[in-house]
């Protein structure tokens, strides 16, 4: 009688700590599930395979559900199951992955690579290349070489993503004015930050409070989390005429790489700000308010001056689209510290194919996973990624592909685009052509044509252009082949060696700086300088030093390992 | 008075006298089949335990090692004491733990006061209808995620916030003062908040408490005449004072565990100084850096803090109040 009243709770509890610890396998069955050992991918398999997948990038969930995807796994027999960094960065989500020796069969690891490398978690791909990867080799052609490991291990363990070929019709990150500012200054030629200032004055003193009495915001940042490091570090390398080498400035002919805010030209731009905000030109709750409220600050139209990416703010930009607020939206200009400094801004930085997908090395998928990314490179699956589905997304007449009206509509206005309909959606961190390549009837591969941009513009957007007499904004900007390329990519592309300091130098230095500038930026300006100074004394105590000339090795080694093969 | 405290003192010597009694109780195999259903129902705990929290601390030993995932726990290598002594020179270590001690201090403290007091006041409430209202709309923003919390009150405290705003209206102050850019003010706000959020759910166990609670006692203290706070000081607080006394004991422990959701969500780039705290720089300089055998040892330290903490305080009210969970 006792005896029976205790085995109850003795199999129930045992039953849920057996399944607690049964769990990881089960999720690994799933995912290798529906094998079928059809090793030939486009054929028509019954049952689609499914492939797990982390992606790094991917800020909300994606069920593989829409029409781009369905299409996919029609002409390939996968099924992807897609995770990604929830709430959390994505290097943290592969420290844990490594932890735990739980990969999915696609890891897309971005900065993460090395040490997914290091631990033996991924599969060298040279063989599969070599055998089977015909789309690859044609897409990557010379090229394939940069997505060589290192000088001591030249495999290949990852397929590149970023266009191979690139051709820059937009740009994006640089410091933006409203539309209507221009237009009521009468087109004013705008190219250094004394301009852009004195364009945000005369507006102001102009119109004190736009048709609603409400006041304007002059100039607002989204500087209280790590996007401070988009709309606050970022613009100062561009308007003193660097390229975008992340926290790291390289030096192009020497190779030599230092922490950027050691560098004189970057304190310019932060002095400016101070005086900014000393004026009261400067939204005051630029580092207080959270992003959400940045980007309602935006949607409303009262923001006259940004510093952003168009990804950081797409969302207030369809707001604004969607309201008929034109003039609202914000042009892009090449804004320097001084005349004689050119903007980066349109440089083509060649295809650097450091980061993209790589397989697992425990996968029991290896052949599917690699045949499909290699599928991913063929014209088709370009097209469909790029382009979308015929008669849903785009039609054809005469032979080329045509946008649909409503399609275009919803890609403007929807910020949700690429989830909803997946047109876009898996073109990174795939394989990509590049924005450069056509199709082989000479038909461009992605849908940003020239054309395409212009259709994309409102009205107040071509009036503007019209009146600078450019056709894109691309064109207010110097010409991408007067830039020249660089031969180390972007430095912050770089996977840094898994024993290395300097992640933990330049984190320790990041979270300093950002604190350290912002209550430069904040102070009375004749405290700025004072500031400025303790920084750079405390950035040494840091061992930034000694992080520079580790970093200085690590570019020169890219050069070198680009080089060679080349 | 004197009735309630002759209860008071009875009550006490029964116990110790069980207490007392206990230890001398001999381990037999008549015993264990008197009580086999009770140890039945103890096992299931007992091995959850060995496995969710023992087992795992066999992991510890990274931190005492260079540890590869790849190499295993045998095959990597052996650094001693390196990541302490790199933990203990980094400043930034001290900066967060002062933090981290500072606000779980401060939620401590006051927590636990606003909860006493709140079921003190609730407890008087004569008028059931409301009495049960109030504690349920007091424990609801219990269920409020942080996130959204945070998110009213940097609204709030905004240059063009509710707060403001009244404060201008009073003439308090002429410019409006930015609340979340003032770092001398973030560990208030990170209290105040959490105190918002968490008195009434806190509260109700010290009402369950209050509720036990003989009505002789106060019906004898009503005949010596004492009055409504004299019942409240001299009955209410010293019946639940065990309670006061363990929970506190079991919450000391985790001074060090506040988390790091509040000071993320509500911190932003001007008041990172007085933001951080050990478990997010345990994840950022940590496992964002793949350096497992560092956040281990970051897991250690904590540990060992907690421990000190919680048996500090069980010896103090030990010896000042007889009450002790160990």
């Amino acid at each position: 009688m006792n005896f029976k009243k205790l085995v109850g709770p003795i199999v129930l509890s045992s039953a849920l700590i057996l399944s607690a610890c049964g769990n990881g396998e089960g999720d690994g069955d799933a995912a290798t599930n529906g094998g079928n050992g059809y090793p030939d991918n486009g054929n028509e398999t019954s049952e689609p395979v499914t492939l797990t997948m982390f992606h790094a990038d991917l800020p909300q969930t994606d069920g593989f559900d829409n029409a781009v995807a369905q299409e996919i796994t029609e002409k390939t027999g996968v099924q992807l199951d897609i995770s990604y960094p929830v709430g959390g960065d994505d290097l943290e989500a592969i420290a844990l992955m490594i932890g735990s020796g739980d990969f999915p069969d696609l890891i897309f690891g971005k900065g993460g690579i090395n040490q997914l490398i290091d631990s033996g978690a991924v599969q060298p791909l040279d063989d599969l290349i070599e055998e089977r990867g015909d789309n690859l080799k044609a897409m990557y052609g010379d090229q394939l070489d940069r997505l060589r490991n290192n000088l001591e291990d030249p495999q290949i363990y990852h397929v590149g993503t970023g266009g191979v070929e690139n051709q820059y019709l937009e740009t994006s990150g640089t410091m933006m004015l409203q539309l209507g500012v221009l237009r009521d200054l009468d087109y004013p030629e705008i190219s250094t930050l004394e301009d852009y200032e004195d364009a945000l004055v005369q507006f102001l003193e102009e119109n004190p409070t736009n048709e609603n009495g409400e006041e304007w915001i002059p100039m607002s940042l989204s500087g209280s989390d790590w996007r401070w490091l988009i709309t606050v570090g970022n613009p100062a390398g561009f308007v003193a005429g660097f390229q975008d080498d992340g926290q790291w400035q390289v030096d192009e002919e020497t190779g030599e790489t230092t922490y950027k805010f050691q560098k004189d030209e970057f304190k310019e731009y932060f002095k400016w700000l101070n005086g900014m905000n000393a004026k009261g030109l400067l939204d005051p709750e630029s580092f207080t308010h959270t992003h959400d409220t940045y980007i309602s600050k935006l949607s409303s139209g009262r923001v006259l001056a940004i510093a952003d990416q168009d990804w950081n703010i797409g969302a207030a930009e369809a707001a604004l689209r969607s309201e008929g607020n034109e003039w609202g939206l914000w042009a892009p200009l090449p804004v320097t510290l001084n005349e004689d400094v050119q903007p980066m801004s349109t440089r083509d930085y060649g295809f650097t194919g450091t980061t993209g997908i790589s397989i697992s090395a425990d996968s029991d998928n290896i052949e599917e996973a690699f045949d499909f990314l290699d599928w991913m490179a063929s014209e088709e699956a370009q097209i469909l990624t790029n382009w979308g589905v015929e008669g849903i997304n785009y039609e054809i007449v005469d032979g080329q592909r045509v946008q649909l009206d409503e399609d275009r509509e919803n890609a403007q206005t929807n910020t949700n685009y690429s989830f909803e309909t997946g047109v876009g959606q898996y073109a990174y961190p795939f394989p990509q052509w590049g924005n450069g390549a056509e199709d082989s009837n000479g038909q461009s591969i992605t849908r940003t044509t020239e054309e395409d941009v212009r259709t994309n513009f409102v009205d107040a957007e071509i009036e503007t252009l019209d009146q600078y007499g450019a056709n894109l904004w691309i064109d207010l900007f110097p010409a991408p082949e007067d830039l020249g390329i660089p031969n180390h990519g972007r430095a912050y592309e770089i996977p840094l060696p898994t024993d290395s300091q300097v992640n933990i130098v330049q984190q320790r230095a990041d979270d300093y700086t950002t604190q350290k500038i912002t209550e430069a930026i904040l102070a009375a300006p004749e405290n700025f300088d004072a500031i400025w100074d303790e920084m750079q004394e405390q950035l040494i105590s840091f061992g930034v030093e000694e992080a520079n000339e580790e970093m200085t090795n690590i570019v020169n080694n890219r050069i070198e390992l680009w080089g060679e093969v080349e | 008075m004197e009735s309630a405290k002759v209860i008071d003192i009875e009550k006490q010597g029964q116990i110790k006298a069980r207490q007392k009694q206990m230890p001398k109780k001999k381990i037999t195999w008549k015993l264990i089949k008197q009580q086999k259903l009770l140890i039945g129902m103890s096992i299931p705990f007992v091995i959850w335990l060995a496995i969710f929290a023992y087992t795992p601390l066999i992991g510890w030993i990274v931190a005492f090692q260079d540890y590869r995932p790849q190499n295993g726990f045998l095959g990597s290598d052996w650094v001693g004491f390196h990541h302490f002594r790199v933990l203990f020179n980094d400043s930034l270590f001290y900066t967060a733990l002062r933090n981290t001690i500072g606000m779980g201090g401060l939620g401590l403290i006051f927590g636990t006061g606003t909860a006493i007091s709140f079921a003190l006041l609730l407890n008087e409430l004569r008028f059931t209808r409301f009495k049960k209202m109030t504690q349920t709309i007091s424990y609801l923003p219990h269920f409020v995620s942080w996130v959204v919390v945070a998110n009213l009150v940097t609204t709030m405290l905004s240059n063009t916030g509710v707060v403001n705003n009244i404060l201008q209206f009073l003439n308090f102050t002429d410019s409006p003062i930015n609340f979340m850019a003032r770092p001398d003010m973030f560990w208030g706000i990170v209290t105040a908040a959490e105190v918002w959020k968490s008195t009434g759910w806190n509260a109700i166990i010290y009402l369950a408490a209050m509720t036990s609670i003989s009505q002789e006692m106060y019906e004898a203290a009503h005949v010596d005449g004492a009055n409504r706070f004299q019942k409240m000081w001299h009955i209410t607080l010293p019946s639940i004072k065990p309670i006061i006394i363990i929970l506190m004991i079991m919450s000391i422990g985790n001074i060090i565990n506040i988390g790091f959701e509040r000071q993320m969500l509500l911190g932003n780039n001007i008041v990172a100084d007085a933001a951080i705290v050990i478990e997010k720089y345990a994840l950022d300089y940590g496992i964002g850096m793949f350096r497992y055998s560092f956040g281990t040892a970051i897991g250690i330290f904590k540990s060992v803090i907690s421990i000190i903490l919680i048996f500090t305080f069980n010896t103090i009210a030990k010896k000042t109040s007889d009450i002790s969970i160990m």
